[in-house]
């Protein structure tokens, strides 16, 4: 860790001190947070009236051997120069979390919408969370780790008579 | 131009209107317009034609063949995906990169953003019915891809020559020389953009016009949010290899529309030569790659943990975040596009209220890439 840390100490200070999380600066301009989803609009709101102006993106890791979801939003401060990153865990049975919209309004939004689509989370409050990419996409949602990509290309797209196919199948 | 449209009429006066994806200049993605007459009152993005699950393709594969899968992310800056997910693995391995590497590296993410912005400018012309701009366009790009061709072995996917620990080998014999002639046509180039064809001006200004607020609530980064008004660059910010040590301006124009968007690609590209330029020059001998990668060891283990990397690539902000269980491929891997917000947000919020006659003209003044959009 190198350079002046002054803006990320106070930063993962005051979040800390306010709501009685867990947090770490990794290193320059990257301060992670973890929190609940209880607690989660109300960091957010924070965090936006604080200067993170920029949701940068919203990602989903599913970590199926303790059965939780875990969702990480990623705020850049164009005025703090800092990289706020918020993580909270969900259960993967019946995954639901409030929805930022409210606050990053439709940026927030359509990266809900993708991660809607590809991991099954509900974001309560979004109002619109149709299909992005699959057209009539029946199975499961494709980014799970439960998902096989493999053994359903195998399944749907290889012809069983044909015999030059055999070397992809196997 | 409209040989492809369909026309359905959904109620009285209005119909609706598809744009791609088989219009010629949609590229692999369509939007679902609502027209009145000439007018378009609202605007659904509807992607998924590239989609090819790169994020889930990757938890399957070592971070040396997820280099050359990096560099598909986005056909027209290849190079600039190919660093970041490069960047990523480093600094999840805690590597230290050669400060020749680095060099090296900036010198081939700038020449793709500069190939990438001719790209654009190319587009945009044939966009508005300006033919001579694309076949000018398309020619002097050429010149980047046969230099990508001397240093990566391929003129547009670089199959993960940026890889994990440097880059797969030193530049060529010559390079420099042949870098700085490419350069000297590229200004030829630049030149001829300059001399402001009225019929390019007289159709992109005042046309899509994006203010400062918007931008930033739709989440625009990139070109979008400096011809917006706001002096931002993630090359400066969160500077990242050897930005820092070097000299750069960042354009910034206030109007917002798509002329000013057109007129930043201009100054970005006399940027992106003025930092390779330096980057020639102060460049150090030594290796090209962490003496850990000089045999690539296919067994090796990513340590458990996540980063989130940030750089700016020729369309905007890109990203990745990379999380990893210890084991040798990565757990996950978040691709963020600055595409995936300019097409779906900005461009259904800037679309509505245009004449069907502009729609091009906002759609390709966005630089954007339906590749980095779907992934």
């Amino acid at each position: 860790m190198k350079g002046n840390l002054k803006n990320e100490e106070q930063l993962l200070k005051e979040i800390v001190s306010n709501y009685n999380v867990e947090g770490k600066i990794q290193r320059e301009k990257r301060v992670w947070i973890n929190t609940d989803k209880e607690n989660l609009i109300s960091i957010c709101k924070f965090a936006k009236e604080k200067g993170f102006e920029h949701l940068s993106s919203i990602s989903v890791t599913d970590w199926i051997k303790e059965g939780e979801y875990e969702i990480t939003y990623h705020l850049w401060s164009y005025e703090k120069k800092v990289l706020l990153t918020i993580k909270i865990r969900i259960s993967r049975k019946n995954p639901s979390a409030p929805s930022v919209s409210s606050i990053w309004d439709r940026n927030a939004q359509i990266h809900e919408r993708e991660m809607h689509e590809m991991f099954g989370v509900e974001f309560k409050g979004n109002d619109d969370l149709a299909p992005l990419f699959l057209d009539d996409w029946q199975g499961l949602p494709p980014f799970r780790k439960d998902f096989d990509w493999r053994e359903y290309v195998k399944k749907e797209f290889y012809n069983k008579d044909n015999e030059r196919e055999v070397v992809y199948r196997e | 131009m409209n040989n492809q449209v369909l026309l359905e009429p959904i109620g009285k006066d209005e119909y609706e209107l598809f744009f791609g994806p088989a219009h010629p200049g949609s590229g692999n993605f369509s939007v679902k317009l609502k027209v009145d007459g000439e007018i378009v009152t609202s605007a659904r993005a509807n992607p998924g034609y590239l989609h090819r699950g790169f994020e889930k393709l990757m938890e399957y594969r070592l971070p040396i063949q997820n280099a050359v899968l990096s560099d598909r992310i986005c056909i027209l800056e290849s190079l600039n995906w190919n660093l970041i997910h490069a960047e990523a693995v480093d600094e999840l391995m805690g590597i230290e990169i050669p400060e020749r590497a680095k060099y090296i590296r900036v010198i081939l993410a700038e020449l793709s953003r500069i190939q990438s912005h001719i790209i654009w400018f190319g587009v945009f012309s044939i966009g508005i019915g300006f033919d001579t701009g694309f076949k000018m366009a398309f020619g002097y790009r050429d010149y980047i891809l046969d230099l990508f061709e001397m240093i990566t072995g391929g003129r547009v996917y670089s199959a993960g020559y940026i890889c994990p620990g440097g880059v797969r080998r030193d530049l060529p014999k010559g390079a420099e020389e042949k870098i700085l002639n490419v350069l000297d046509k590229i200004n030829e180039m630049v030149k001829l953009e300059e001399m402001g064809n009225p019929a390019l001006s007289a159709r992109a200004k005042g046309v899509g016009v994006l203010k400062l607020e918007d931008a930033i609530r739709l989440g625009a980064t990139g070109p979008l949010l400096r011809a917006a008004g706001m002096r931002v660059d993630v090359r400066k910010e969160d500077p990242y290899e050897v930005y820092d040590k070097l000299d750069f301006d960042i354009p910034v124009r206030k109007e917002g529309d798509a002329y000013a968007r057109y007129m930043i690609g201009i100054e970005e590209i006399k940027q992106s030569m003025k930092i390779v330029k330096q980057a020639l020059k102060d460049m150090p001998k030594g290796e090209h790659i962490a003496p850990q990668f000089k045999k690539p060891k296919l067994n090796m283990k990513i340590p458990e943990g996540e980063v989130y990397v940030r750089n700016e690539g020729g369309r905007g902000e890109v990203a990745i975040h990379m999380v990893s269980d210890g084991s040798a491929e990565p757990y996950r891997v978040k691709i963020r596009g600055p595409s995936f917000l300019h097409m779906i947000s900005v461009l259904e919020f800037l679309l509505k209220g245009v004449q069907i006659a502009d729609v091009p003209a906002v759609y390709w003044s966005l630089n954007i890439c339906p590749a980095d959009l779907d992934r």
